[in-house]
């Protein structure tokens, strides 16, 4: 299948001097599901633009596909989440704003229908489709920015926050909808809790913009002292067990906490 | 809420009230409402190109009797319509204001020792009335048809792109503009007392144009990255809502053109 994206030596300062990024090379291949994590502050959301073609970096390139360093040739194959939802809903109604981007980027008005239905849906839509979107709740903002980046179907995801303020059920939904996706999955998000349930694979972004760690779930989020050095709080299930049981066989999910401590205690 | 700020509030408020009629309009079943865009869009233009040619006050009243005419068809509140359509031609009236006295006629009244003339008058009155229709008509549209049906219709219709991606861009950016103004009078308001004089209300007002100017140039970067991401660096290209044009569609149209002609023969005796 190959890369889907590969960025090398990627820095970027803003003009106040700020350094967001510090040298990112990184590569997410096809189908991979990525999370990339870092304190407040640390780059993060610049990295994902950088990564989306939304920011030209101070230095370095993205190659998208293999293929091409132009990110708007290959626009409809990539699905960029901003942070704000506020900002992805411009139009003066959701279903307008759900349409925007499968016909900006030349999907039927068929195809298009048939997967705002079922993406209204999932994610609770259906009876504030006719709704301006300055009228909705934070939540259901959020769900209905989630549903507009998923209608033209992309190869890659990139997902800044992709909850904010969405409420259980409808995180469950968003989970599943990032689940069946058969392309690519990078998600950028501060808290490491739902890491094991978004990826298999994590990069740690330091508060100087550089990747601190690359590597599987466990490895990356059972390391306590390195979460904590570069700003982060590891997963509850970590602090829970860390010291208890050995690194590798720490649970990540309340679910593999539940599985664990059934079988221990029986 | 200081006096001049609780006074923002209020107007931003029966603006996005506006909007939201607006919608509910929209959504109504009414004649405009029931026309292709297309047509609609190419009436309405008609009839506001028919109005700005004419200069006569008993057809510019005519018009305003069609616009009144087609809103209540398309069952659009006439207080609505007009509250939505009376900032321009008042800030219009305004401007041409000083034709009063300085155009030669007839004098009809003194104003401390100026002469007020019958031909002022006339002029002022003709042209508040021509742009208070225009803006009329133009509004009965946005009123009454989705805007990405319009600039769907605007499209199809083959309007040069550029003309098209202005207008998209500023009617959406216009509601930014507004939202981000109440949140950050609403975000000043939350950390307030109340209690300010007409000098702390402008102080107050001064710090917040800085700020908002600063924040809208944000937000119109970020909403912009919004719109790049789904393809906005394309042109503009909603999907269409064309119906199939029925003889209401044709006989609006036919209306709107024979306006233009008969505007354009009362003006000129073609």
């Amino acid at each position: 299948m190959g890369p889907v994206i590969e960025s090398h030596g990627l820095s970027h300062e803003y003009p106040d001097g700020t350094t967001a990024l510090r040298d990112v090379s990184l590569t997410i291949e096809a189908g991979e599901r990525v999370a990339v994590i870092g304190a407040n502050g640390s780059g993060k959301s610049t990295l994902q633009l950088a990564l989306g073609g939304l920011v030209d970096a101070s230095a370095g390139t993205v190659e998208y596909f293999g293929e091409t360093t132009d990110a708007e040739t290959v626009r409809d194959r990539l699905g960029v989440l901003l942070q704000d939802p506020d900002d992805y809903l411009f139009n003066t109604t959701v279903r307008e704003d759900l349409e925007y981007g499968p016909a900006q980027l030349g999907m039927s008005k068929q195809a298009a229908d048939r997967r705002i239905e079922r993406l209204s849906d999932r994610l609770g839509l259906t009876g504030l489709l006719d709704q301006p979107p300055f009228r909705l709740s934070g939540g259901e903002k959020q769900r209905a920015a989630v549903a507009s980046v998923l209608t033209f179907a992309p190869d890659v995801l990139l997902l800044d926050e992709p909850f904010g303020a969405v409420d259980g059920r409808y995180r469950e939904r968003i989970l599943e909808l990032m689940t069946a996706h058969e392309g690519a999955v990078v998600s950028f998000t501060p808290s490491p809790d739902l890491v094991p349930e978004l990826a298999d694979r994590v990069i740690l972004i330091g508060q100087d913009g550089s990747v601190i760690a690359d590597g599987p779930v466990r490895e990356v989020l059972t390391d306590g002292p390195l979460l904590r050095e570069h700003g982060l709080r590891p997963p509850a299930t970590v602090r829970l067990f860390d010291g208890i049981v050995d690194a590798d066989a720490i649970p990540l999910t309340v679910s593999e906490a539940r599985e664990f401590l059934v079988r221990e205690i029986r | 809420m200081t006096g001049l700020v609780g006074r923002s509030v209020e107007s931003i408020t029966g603006a996005l009230r506006g909007v939201f009629a607006a919608e509910r309009v929209a959504a109504a079943d009414g004649f405009l409402q029931r026309r292709d865009p297309r047509a609609s869009l190419c009436a309405v233009a008609g009839l506001a190109l028919a109005v700005m040619i004419t200069r006569t006050l008993a057809v510019t009243l005519f018009f305003g009797a069609v616009t009144v005419a087609l809103a209540r068809l398309s069952k659009v509140p006439l207080r609505r319509l007009l509250a939505r359509s009376a900032v321009v031609p008042a800030a219009s009236a305004f401007v041409v204001l000083p034709q009063l006295v300085l155009l030669p006629g007839e004098t009809l009244v003194q104003v401390l020792g100026v002469a007020v003339t019958d031909a002022g008058v006339s002029y002022v009155v003709l042209f508040t009335l021509r742009v208070g229709t225009g803006v009329a008509l133009l509004s009965l549209i946005v009123m009454t048809t989705p805007f990405s049906a319009v600039v769907a219709a605007m499209r199809e219709l083959r309007i040069p792109v550029a003309l098209v991606w202005v207008i998209a861009v500023t009617y959406r950016y216009l509601f930014l503009f507004f939202d981000e103004l109440q949140r950050l009078i609403l975000a000043r308001n939350s950390r307030t007392t109340g209690r300010s004089s007409v000098r702390g209300g402008w102080r107050d007002a001064r710090r917040l144009a800085g700020t908002f100017l600063l924040r809208t140039i944000d937000r119109g970067e970020r909403v912009g990255r919004g719109m790049r991401a789904r393809g906005g660096a394309r042109p503009p290209s909603p999907y269409g809502r064309a119906r199939s044009v029925d003889r209401y569609d044709y006989a609006l149209v036919a209306l709107a053109a024979a306006t233009v002609v008969g505007s354009g023969v009362i003006r000129w005796g073609l």
